[in-house]
């Protein structure tokens, strides 16, 4: 079997679909144009708003076979994915391809439609449940593609995959279809993921709780693109924003992961005025972010700019004048929410904005550092944040890959410990980021530097802060605890995991048992 | 051997494991593990073979397990099975030991980490926290039920984790209260040293300091386990000289304020502690031995901290207590020696240096006479930035 640049065995085509291999982070040379929607157009008086979700489904002309997208802002308080699946499949619409941004736990019902051939094909970030459930094999008719953010723009906006019809929740909306997700009462954040389902979608959706008189601003989604204004009970609960991830950790380990973090950007001199920054939504890069705040309070150093994920962390440091302006893609919980909508120095971005590989600008491409997570990490530095160790795919990419392909210096926080499983492995079981855009790796042994980042490992010594090797801190962990077994991997392939160019960097395979 | 009674030891919490002896004419052992497949067999078999190692040839075992490292599952085994026995006997003898070297007496001691013995979710990354000194607690922090599942753990993680530099202590309930049985399961796991909490009389260490004897030749411990009494009541105070005099391996006071305090009827502040904070300094320093200040309890208060450990050093203080891992930076900060304090030791150091070569007994630097605990303290400070030999 061929295999691509980090020697994962990538079959030619899967389910009918070529697979281009990936050649390395930046490589890939985009040819062509970019897509669009149809050409339409109306006449004056002409009136979007259909009386039910259902009706505006008839109305859409959706078919068997057919994608339907949706964006992922009110995270696992989403009420619009099921609703719509399920009034499809009252429709006697079936063998739908869904293009979500992301699922979460709340989305776990789908199950149910995937067993029933309602959803034969995912597109997008499997979390949690759904996750678990394709993992098992042979639920669906191709096996999902996974990518990043930025990855899924350039998707859309390159023609790689047809929306038939987007969905877009809004938390507010006027009859013409302009929406945005920062007013009516349940505000999400930003909706801009949608922004691209909405100028590429065949047809457009809007659905919201909140219809107000014309025109509703900000117009994150435009009436130009809007095809229908369907108004329901509740489109989401920003409730179900916050989940569990979201908060400064307590756990001694974790705090000291995230002290080392902060240390080593400081100590390659990184955390300075004018400085721009991302750090991840987990509770390591939460802390560090907190540490990072305090550093910055004592030291005077302001930072032009911050990409969210955006928590009350980054809400505060905006307030405090530490932080320029925060770049938002996604609101994590109500203060960033409010903040959003109140401050001007809060803006939205749209994912292509953020990190589309087929642009000409990435404000990914300008973070001095960024502090990221993983399930795994390898000797080769090659992050894993999609599958477990057991081989269950569980979670999306997220922006890990537009973030550490962008930062200056990205650094991978993680214990080398997860319970009693090693966090360090050999070789990760699946490539989400290739260790070429990793810089650093930090766990509460020391910290890892890639080794073509020598420059790196000498501010850090000179710093005084523990420099080690993976290897050496993986030895230690499995001291511990032993090596274990490792997944025994089939042939089927239950998921696609490409890089933001649109090659492959890894499938993942259908465990199927334990050597 | 087959234990006759049902007993169980541990917990579901994270990082922990909770095992369960059942009488049974057979070896049976179960395993429920969180990670499935992938540690399953290796639990089984590590089980296995601990019991057959212990001469137990009929139990039904079964091992639940919540994340828990290896050492972990073997420490509720033991004390599952000593509470099956009714008897701790069967386990006082030597666990195969990581290497580990010893400490100078006069050594770096500039933090003294607690972390409570009892929970296995805190001792899972006890050696990553890197404190001088860490402290693992089998009195007050410990529960009156756990103490003995407690000492399992204790006596398990000093065998098993290499903790690098930090030195290794293990504060021991009073003798008269279950402080012989931590001793006889965890001196063979070759800690540094001891605390002994309630130190109000010089007898106490001096027994303490027989039982370590005769433990360190029973379990044929390389060296000498050092003393730590922790002074922390007003009779302590008053008699912290003859203690820190009574055997030569004290090799610190403690002060403990939270009892201080309390007994004395004080509120606690710097001004109501600083006599009894000087008298303490003064008579460990008149006694040769080391003093460390006391814990600040409160974690979110940096500042607080910072300013507290700043004054003890003053004072005199070597070191100071810390409750959680990220009071260690700040400890170490106010502990560290002035720009000027370095040049000095540079420059007695090099002295002494220099004096040796030529031959020379009698060293003088800056006019004065550098002798033996002089030049220990210059090195010693240079230690602290990273100059010379290790903290050692």
């Amino acid at each position: 079997m061929p295999t691509n640049a980090l020697g994962r065995e990538i079959p030619e085509e899967v389910a009918g679909r070529t697979l281009r291999p990936y050649q390395g982070a930046f490589v890939t040379i985009p040819a062509g144009r970019r897509a669009g929607g149809p050409l339409k157009t109306i006449r004056p008086g002409a009136d979007k708003v259909a009386p039910s979700l259902e009706e505006a489904i008839r109305r859409s002309g959706l078919r068997d076979g057919m994608t339907i997208s949706f964006h992922h802002s009110f995270r696992d308080g989403d009420r619009l994915v099921l609703p719509v699946v399920d009034a499809c499949a009252r429709l006697g619409i079936g063998d739908l391809r869904l293009f979500p941004t992301a699922l979460f736990p709340c989305h776990e019902p789908l199950v149910r439609y995937i067993q029933e051939g309602v959803l034969t094909r995912i597109e997008g970030s499997l979390n949690g449940p759904i996750g678990a459930f394709v993992s098992q094999g042979g639920k669906l008719k191709e096996p999902p593609i996974l990518r990043s953010h930025g990855g899924r723009w350039r998707a859309v906006a390159c023609g790689e995959v047809g929306i038939d019809v987007a969905f877009i929740a809004a938390s507010e909306a006027d009859p013409y279809g302009n929406a945005n997700g920062i007013n009516g009462p349940h505000a999400c954040g930003p909706i801009s993921f949608s922004v691209i389902d909405s100028w590429c979608a065949d047809h457009v959706v809007v659905v919201t709780d909140h219809l107000v008189p014309y025109p509703a601003v900000p117009p994150t989604i435009e009436q130009g693109y809007v095809d229908q204004v369907v108004v329901v009970d509740q489109v989401g609960d920003p409730a179900g924003i916050v989940t569990g991830t979201l908060r400064v950790t307590r756990s001694p380990t974790q705090l000291k992961i995230a002290d080392l973090a902060v240390r080593a950007v400081e100590a390659a001199g990184l955390v300075r005025n004018g400085m721009g920054f991302q750090a991840g939504a987990g509770g390591i890069s939460l802390a560090a972010q907190e540490i990072l705040a305090r550093r910055m309070k004592a030291t005077g150093v302001r930072a032009a700019f911050a990409i969210g994920g955006t928590t009350r962390y980054l809400v505060a440091m905006l307030n405090e004048g530490l932080v320029g302006t925060i770049l938002d893609g996604q609101a994590f919980d109500e203060e960033a929410i409010v903040s959003h909508r109140t401050n001007p120095r809060h803006q939205p971005m749209t994912p292509g904005f953020y990190a589309d590989y087929n642009s000409l600008g990435c404000a990914t491409y300008l973070l001095d550092f960024a502090f990221l997570g993983g399930t795994e990490v390898d000797l080769e530095f090659n992050v894993n944040v999609n599958t477990h160790s057991d081989g269950q795919l569980l979670h999306g990419i997220g922006g890990h890959q537009d973030v550490a392909s962008g930062a200056g210096v990205t650094v991978i926080t993680l214990p080398t410990l997860r319970g009693r499983v090693p966090m360090i492995r050999d070789q990760v079981t699946t490539v989400t980021t290739p260790g070429e855009v990793i810089d650093l790796v930090v766990t509460e042994r020391g910290i890892a530097v890639n080794p073509r980042r020598a420059d790196l490992a000498a501010d850090l010594r000179r710093a005084g802060l523990p420099v080690r090797t993976l290897a050496e801190m993986k030895e230690e962990a499995e001291r511990l605890v032993g090596a274990g077994k490792k997944p025994l991997f089939g042939d089927e392939i239950v998921g696609v995991i490409q890089w933001r160019d649109g090659t492959v960097i890894d499938v993942v395979r259908k465990v199927e048992g334990w050597q | 051997m087959r234990p006759t009674q049902e007993a169980s030891a541990g917990t579901e919490d994270r990082s922990d494991a909770l095992v369960r002896v059942r009488p049974a004419g057979r070896l049976t052992v179960s395993v429920r593990t969180r990670t499935g497949p992938m540690y399953e067999e290796h639990i089984a078999s590590l089980v296995r073979q601990a019991l057959r190692g212990y001469g137990v040839d009929g139990a039904h075992v079964e091992v639940g397990e919540e994340g828990a490292y290896d050492h972990v599952i073997l420490a509720r085994l033991e004390a599952a099975l000593a509470r099956s026995l009714g008897s701790e006997e069967l386990f006082r003898s030597a666990l195969p030991v990581v290497d580990r070297t010893p400490t100078s007496r006069s050594r770096l001691r500039r933090s003294r980490l607690y972390v409570p013995g009892g929970g296995a979710r805190l001792l899972a990354f006890a050696d990553s926290f890197g404190p001088d000194c860490l402290l693992l607690d089998l009195e007050d922090a410990v529960a009156l039920p756990e103490k003995d599942s407690a000492r399992f753990l204790v006596r398990r993680v000093l065998a098993t984790m290499d903790f690098g530099r930090t030195e290794l202590w293990v504060r021991i309930n009073p003798l008269d209260a279950g402080g012989a049985d931590d001793l006889a399961l965890v001196v063979g796991s070759r800690p540094h040293g001891i605390c002994l909490p309630k130190a109000e009389d010089p007898a106490q260490v001096l027994a303490l300091a027989d039982l370590l004897a005769s433990l360190e030749e029973a379990y044929s411990v390389p060296w000498p386990l050092w003393i730590m009494p922790i002074i922390e009541s007003p009779r302590g105070v008053l008699a912290a000289a003859d203690i820190a005099r009574a055997a030569e391996r004290v090799a610190c006071l403690a002060f403990g304020a939270e009892d201080y305090t309390r007994e004395v009827g004080a509120r606690r502040s710097w001004e109501t502690l600083l006599w009894a904070r000087s008298q303490l300094v003064a008579s460990a320093k008149a006694s040769g031995v080391q003093a460390s200040d006391t814990v600040y309890p409160n974690v979110e208060d940096e500042e607080g901290l910072r300013d507290e450990a700043q004054r003890a050093r003053d004072l005199g203080f070597d070191g100071k207590g810390v409750i959680h891992p990220l009071q260690i930076g700040i400890v170490h900060g106010a502990f560290a020696p002035s720009a000027e304090e370095v040049a000095w030791a540079r420059g007695a150091v090099e002295a002494a240096v220099a004096a040796a070569k030529e031959g020379r007994g009698v060293v003088a630097y800056q006019g004065r006479m550098i002798d033996r605990p002089v030049l220990e303290r210059a090195k010693r400070i240079l230690a602290q930035v990273g100059e010379g030999s290790d903290a050692d």
